[in-house]
């Protein structure tokens, strides 16, 4: 009887952290943001993360961008120097064994950046010949890098024409157009760099808010084949609205057949593209009614997700901001509008006290319900000064999805940390979702999924009349629907592969409907395993 | 006062041209705003009627003017030694001597005067902060919205508070209004661990001391912890069924965890209690808006609209109404609204 209890009393009680932190041998990687006595904004803002098998060998490789040096000399342009080994951007293969290898010289990657200071990653195979590239963006020049497929990568940044300049922040390859090509979209903050800095909140001196600094304008650049991209930044209308951009996540809201773009604003209205189908976008947040909170407040957009957290089939939207504003999730209402669904969804009463970067909807206990990672920390280093309430360093949350509800759970790591970047995906091809997590000034944290009993399919897309990569795929599995890609969160690039939690079905039906038009269906499917759907030559 | 001051002494050295002559000529340059001549002009009228109170109350007055206290002060008690009944004089002296931060030798002299205002602040100057509450009150009675006056009062009762909180703290510290004055000087400082500390103490001692859960509430809130809010505010509410802060509090903590249903109760309450409060009707209009309850969410934003509009929370109220007909389809309206909402925005 006693025993009865207790196991009763455990069930509640006693639940294991979906998570443990682990530190994989060789992944050894210390993010140098250089914070000075300017209170530069860009040293607190850096920490770019990717997942992405590089090399084809089935196992997920790390790519770590680090931001640069700062001289910290007042009224003077800084440098970025990045020479020295400590600034340089990472690559780290994963071993059979778990283990990781520092390849970044023998990759190419190395002395990287050299008068940038790094900020961001988006990994996809852009000219579809089956090897994942990097495009790394900065305050500075951004960089594009082809996978050469031997291992290397090769800076062909110029020849594709995509270095952009000013502050570019997230960035994600996406086909707007469906033509078999993936294009490219960078977010940039501001207009702003060290020589303009300002002093602000005296006598406690602070980092600025963004508004003390002008806006500026996204860049998209279509992808036009053989390593080109074209610049159609005021063409798209993408240019035609000033913003504050720090994240970018790619989804079909109307279902038209095209995918949006919704751009998380920092401390303004944001923005929600819609893309017309005919090459142009017209921004629509607020008739959408994503531009703001329900009261109408703007609030600071930084990391964004745009995915279906409800299972109606419809992508929702989720925001990241800073503490006192709570996390902003729009309900994908159907006939283009949203509804602000933040506090009917539990994310009132555990996101606002805390400022959020990187996360995403990802079901990491495979129980059929996109639950959500959020990496954390405040912008102010010194919050405390001015409100000792709020915090510098948090742990990340990570809040378990109820049918639509979200329930905060232990994430497996109290320790406060400025989190930034975070990039899902598993790791150790078990099944079950893992997170790598960067920290401002501080080494990466793997979340390694405990695992379960829960069931799960993990889908590999091969696009053939589609970008090679499937990315802007609606795959349906046992009534969730999950859009392939690699963007979202802030800074950081997913892994590309399609995972769904399946609970205790022992089947799943799985449907593909590709950028191409192109609709696929697999019925009675084994669970539990990776497949690899290859997208068919012709319409079925 | 004064200008009577100068007549009488006018009559009275009506024999004496000399004299005459040198107040005619302090008039003279005291009208020009040439003080300095005009002190120099009635040193002299002193000089030749040294036993005329009234000589030197006008001296001491234009000193007084001239900004030289010192001086002004030495001729007001010559005059009062002169003739002890010169209210006049007992009001300049006052003011000279409060002007050099003597307000303790001011008091009586303008205790003598009747002049409630002088009097106040130089009560409060003394740390007699009842009588400065009551003098300044009545005086700003007579001038109502004098900054001065206001000034003072507001001092004169943060500092009666002060003394009040700093008595019982050092006379009863382990009472629990002690722990509970403590809680919340620690909460308007957010310094929330010590504050929460303060709080339990005080409910240790008191479980159903007044204001301490609804406090402790505020400060859970503060640290955006919605559950612990909950919970006191709740608490409060059940301790203090005709709060209608309380209710209020409580509705926004259920609001907050998404518990619209139950949050309307509390709100309806709260809005029976104490009708028309703005943040009580937008609340209202949140929490029927969050279950779907339109026409609920439109009545409560259109009252709160009446009673307040142009005011940041009218701007909210606004924005709940436009996205409310856009989703009704009520394109006309809900651009209205928008107009009113971005109005407001930009005034």
């Amino acid at each position: 009887m006693f025993k009865r209890w207790l196991l009763l009393f455990c069930a509640s009680a006693c639940a294991a952290a979906v998570f443990e932190t682990v530190k994989p041998p060789g992944l050894d990687f210390l993010h140098q943001n250089s914070p000075t006595r300017q209170k530069y904004l860009v040293e607190t803002m850096g920490g770019g993360v990717a997942l992405l098998d590089y090399n084809n060998d089935g196992l997920l490789d790390v790519f770590l961008v680090n931001s640069g040096k700062i001289e910290d000399r007042p009224r003077a342009p800084e440098t970025f120097a990045r020479n020295d080994p400590r600034y340089w951007n990472r690559l780290f293969r994963q071993n059979p064994d778990g283990s990781f290898t520092d390849v970044t010289k023998q990759a190419g990657l190395a002395q990287a950046g050299e008068g940038n200071y790094g900020m961001g990653v988006a990994a996809a195979d852009y000219d579809n010949d089956g090897y994942t590239d990097l495009f790394v963006t900065s305050l500075g020049k951004n960089v594009l890098y082809h996978n050469n497929g031997d291992g290397t990568f090769t800076d062909v940044t110029a020849r594709a024409g995509v270095a952009g300049g000013g502050w570019s922040v997230s960035a994600g390859f996406f086909d707007y157009d469906n033509d078999g090509k993936l294009d490219l979209f960078v977010t940039r903050y501001m207009e702003w760099d060290t020589a303009h800095s300002k002093s602000c909140n005296e006598p406690i001196h602070m980092y600025c808010p963004p508004g003390e600094f002008p806006a500026t304008t996204n860049l998209l650049y279509h992808n036009l084949g053989a390593g080109r991209f074209q610049d159609v930044s005021a063409k798209s209308g993408i240019a035609a609205i000033k913003g504050r951009a720090l994240g970018v996540a790619f989804n079909d809201y109307d279902g038209d057949g095209f995918p949006d773009v919704f751009v998380a604003n920092d401390g303004m209205e944001e923005f929600l593209f819609h893309n017309n189908g005919n090459g142009a976008f017209t921004e629509k947040a607020l008739d959408a009614g994503v531009a703001l909170s329900a009261d109408g407040s703007p609030f600071s957009g930084m990391g964004v997700d745009f995915r279906d957290y409800d299972n109606d089939g419809r992508p929702d939207i989720l925001v990241t901001d800073l503490a006192r504003q709570t996390y902003a999730l729009f309900h994908n209402e159907g006939h283009g509008t949203f509804q602000y669904q933040s506090l009917q969804a539990g994310l009132g009463a555990i996101s606002s006290g805390s400022s959020g970067w990187g996360m995403r909807f990802e079901d990491f206990d495979n129980d059929g319900w996109k639950d959500l990672f959020v990496a954390q920390g405040h912008v102010m280093d010194n919050v405390e000064k001015v409100d000792p309430s709020l915090h510098w360093l948090e742990p990340p949350m990570l809040a378990l999805n109820q049918h639509g509800h979200f329930e905060r759970a232990d994430a497996g790591f109290p320790t406060p940390v400025a989190g930034r970047g975070a990039a899902f995906g598993d790791i150790n091809n078990d099944g079950w979702t893992d997170v790598l997590m960067s920290v401002l000034g501080g080494r990466p944290i793997l979340f390694r999924n405990r695992g379960g009993t829960n069931h799960w399919l993990t889908i590999t897309l091969r696009g053939t009349q589609s970008n090679r990569d499937g990315f802007g795929a609606i795959v349906k599995v046992n009534g969730q629907t999950q859009y392939a890609g690699a963007a979202g969160s802030y800074l950081s690039s997913s892994d590309k592969r399609v995972h769904f939690g399946l609970d205790q079905a022992a089947k799943a039906d799985v449907e593909v409907q590709w950028p191409s038009g192109i609709d696929q269906k697999l019925t009675g499917v084994a669970v539990d395993r990776f497949l690899t759907i290859r997208e068919p030559e012709n319409k079925q | 006062m004064i200008a009577v001051l100068w007549i009488w002494l006018a009559w009275q050295a009506a024999p004496n041209n000399e004299l005459l002559q040198h107040v005619k000529a302090g008039m003279a340059a005291r009208q020009a705003g040439n003080l300095k001549e005009a002190v120099a002009e009635f040193r002299k009228v002193t000089e030749l009627a040294p036993t005329l109170p009234a000589a030197f109350v006008n001296l001491g007055a234009v000193e007084l003017q001239d900004r030289d206290y010192a001086e002004a002060t030495k001729a007001l008690q010559r005059a009062l030694q002169l003739q002890p009944d010169l209210t006049g004089a007992e009001q300049l002296l006052g003011y000279s001597l409060l002007a050099q931060g003597y307000a303790a030798d001011a008091l009586p002299h303008l205790e003598k005067a009747g002049d409630p205002g002088a009097l106040g602040i130089a009560q409060e100057e003394t740390g007699h902060f009842p009588d400065a509450i009551q003098n300044l009150s009545k005086a700003l009675e007579q001038h109502p919205g004098d900054p001065d006056l206001l000034y003072y009062l507001g001092r004169a009762s943060g500092l009666l508070s002060k003394q009040n909180f700093d008595t019982l703290l050092a006379t009863q510290p382990d009472s629990a209004r002690a722990h509970l004055a403590e809680a919340e000087n620690l909460a308007v400082l957010r310094r929330v661990p010590e504050a929460e500390k303060e709080f339990q103490a005080a409910l240790r001692l008191r479980p159903d001391l007044p204001g301490a859960h609804l406090e402790l509430g505020k400060l859970y809130q503060t640290a955006s912890d919605w559950t612990q809010a909950e919970r006191e505010f709740r608490a409060a509410a059940q301790l203090e069924p005709g709060d209608a802060e309380a209710a209020y509090r409580l509705g926004s903590a259920l609001l907050e965890e998404g518990k619209p249903k139950e949050a309307r109760v509390a709100l309806d309450r709260s809005n029976s209690l104490l009708p028309k409060m703005p943040e009580t009707l937008y609340s209202l209009g949140q929490a029927a808006s969050m279950e779907g309850d339109a026409a609920a969410a439109e009545q409560a934003w259109n009252e709160q609209l009446a009673v307040e509009d142009h005011t940041p929370l009218a701007k909210k109220a606004h924005f709940g109404l436009a996205t409310l007909y856009r989703k009704q389809g009520k394109t006309a309206e809900a651009a209205k609204q928008m107009e009113e909402y971005r109005e407001t925005s930009h005034p």
